[in-house]
């Protein structure tokens, strides 16, 4: 299986490649007025606005360094109709990949209570690798605000 | 942007440089250990052992990776943005495939389902009482002997070699399968198979030799060639009728 590293300060990450859309660079975003905490702002992408969180500001309170190692990776994010949207994830240092498999990473044993941000983990000789859904880091309430609003009849179809 | 007005400061990063980060076009400090006793060097590495190369060590990865810890350039977001806004044109799926061969100095192609292989020279031996015509001889390809065609003379070119000729002088043989009927055309040069649409084929020039329009269906454009891409259907029919 492959897998996409990225980091969120020091903590290195690892997202399956086949909920990955495109990664693409760190580009100019539309920032959102009255935006939630973590989402960065909007960008179009190939003619279809798709809005961008930042997994620094949103775990670890402080927007993204903006270097050419951090980029924005979109992936088919369900929300909960299970239609599939697309979300840019802004992610530091997002230049490498990881071909293993599902077996090897392993549940840390931890309540998904106590921290929300653990999924299972792979140890390596530079430390642990976590995989993760975005999902775990949304707030409440941000993936209704920016999907929720359903397309309307025919908009698809233009 | 508003995002970490209402936030505390962000708390200080274990293990991150003190340093700003470089900006874009500043030198990043490596040591380049690929040119001292990598591949690039003596070749001491014990490490190209396990990864026979550097370009596959993590060493020579992670050196590559800090070149992207710099500031972007000015106006690159604005450009990156502006160019994913682009909407994807995807390329022609260019369905056809033809092989590209050459007969003395001009380029013809036929769909590459035609063929079965490209063969190196080998001699071509004569037939008795064939001495007019476009029958170069018989080849043994593959243990099998299969009458050789000059193409040439089908298409009524000019400047053909004679047929004795050709039967040394050529560069490869074509062995071609059509409804069947498989046959062998000594060529001068094969340039291997170009893939393309049927709305990239011209119509062929009214100028063009009689009998050469007759199987020419179009002209296709490769690498500032023109090239004749024939009609199988009625060249392998008007050899049938040729060799009967």
């Amino acid at each position: 299986m492959l897998f996409l590293l990225f980091q969120v300060g020091e903590d290195r990450y690892a997202l399956e490649a086949t909920r990955i859309v495109e990664v693409v660079p760190l580009l100019e975003l539309k920032p959102l007025s009255q935006a939630p905490q973590g989402v960065a702002g909007i960008f179009d992408y190939r003619g279809c606005p798709v809005p961008v969180l930042d997994l620094s500001a949103l775990i670890l309170g402080r927007p993204a360094d903006e270097l050419l190692s951090t980029r924005i990776i979109i992936v088919n994010h369900p929300d909960e109709f299970g239609t599939n949207h697309l979300l840019g994830l802004m992610a530091e240092r997002a230049t490498g990949t990881l071909r293993k498999d599902a077996r090897e990473f392993t549940a840390p044993g931890l309540q998904k209570g106590s921290s929300p941000h653990l999924g299972p983990i792979l140890m390596d000789d530079s430390g642990p690798i976590q995989w993760v859904h975005e999902q775990r880091w949304l707030p409440q309430g941000v993936c209704k605000l920016l999907f929720s609003e359903r397309a309307p009849a025919g908009h698809e179809a233009s | 942007m508003n995002r970490t007005d209402s936030q505390p400061p962000a708390p200080a990063r274990a293990g991150a440089p003190a340093t700003p980060p470089l900006a874009f076009g500043q030198p990043v400090e490596v040591y380049a250990c690929w040119n001292e006793i990598g591949v690039h060097g003596s070749g001491t590495c014990a490490e190209l052992q396990k990864f026979i190369r550097c370009e596959n060590c993590p060493v020579y990865a992670s050196a590559g990776a800090r070149l992207l810890d710099r500031t972007s350039p000015p106006e690159y977001r604005r450009e990156q943005k502006e160019y994913i806004a682009r909407r994807k044109q995807l390329p022609a799926q260019r369905r056809h495939s033809a092989v590209i061969f050459r007969l003395n100095v001009e380029w013809f192609a036929l769909p590459t389902e035609a063929f079965q292989e490209v063969s190196e020279r080998r001699p071509v031996h004569s037939l008795p009482h064939r001495r007019r015509g476009m029958v170069v001889g018989l080849v043994n390809t593959r243990g099998e002997l299969l009458v050789c065609v000059s193409l040439g003379h089908l298409l009524g070119l000019a400047n053909v070699p004679p047929i004795e000729t050709l039967r040394t002088l050529h560069q490869r043989l074509l062995v071609a399968d059509w409804g069947g009927s498989r046959i062998v055309f000594p060529v001068d040069e094969v340039c291997g198979i170009h893939r393309f649409d049927m709305q990239q084929l011209q119509e062929p020039p009214a100028t063009l030799a009689k009998s050469n329009q007759t199987f020419t269906r179009g002209i296709l454009h490769w690498e500032g060639r023109t090239v004749g891409f024939l009609d199988p259907n009625a060249l392998f029919s008007a050899l049938d009728r040729s060799l009967a």
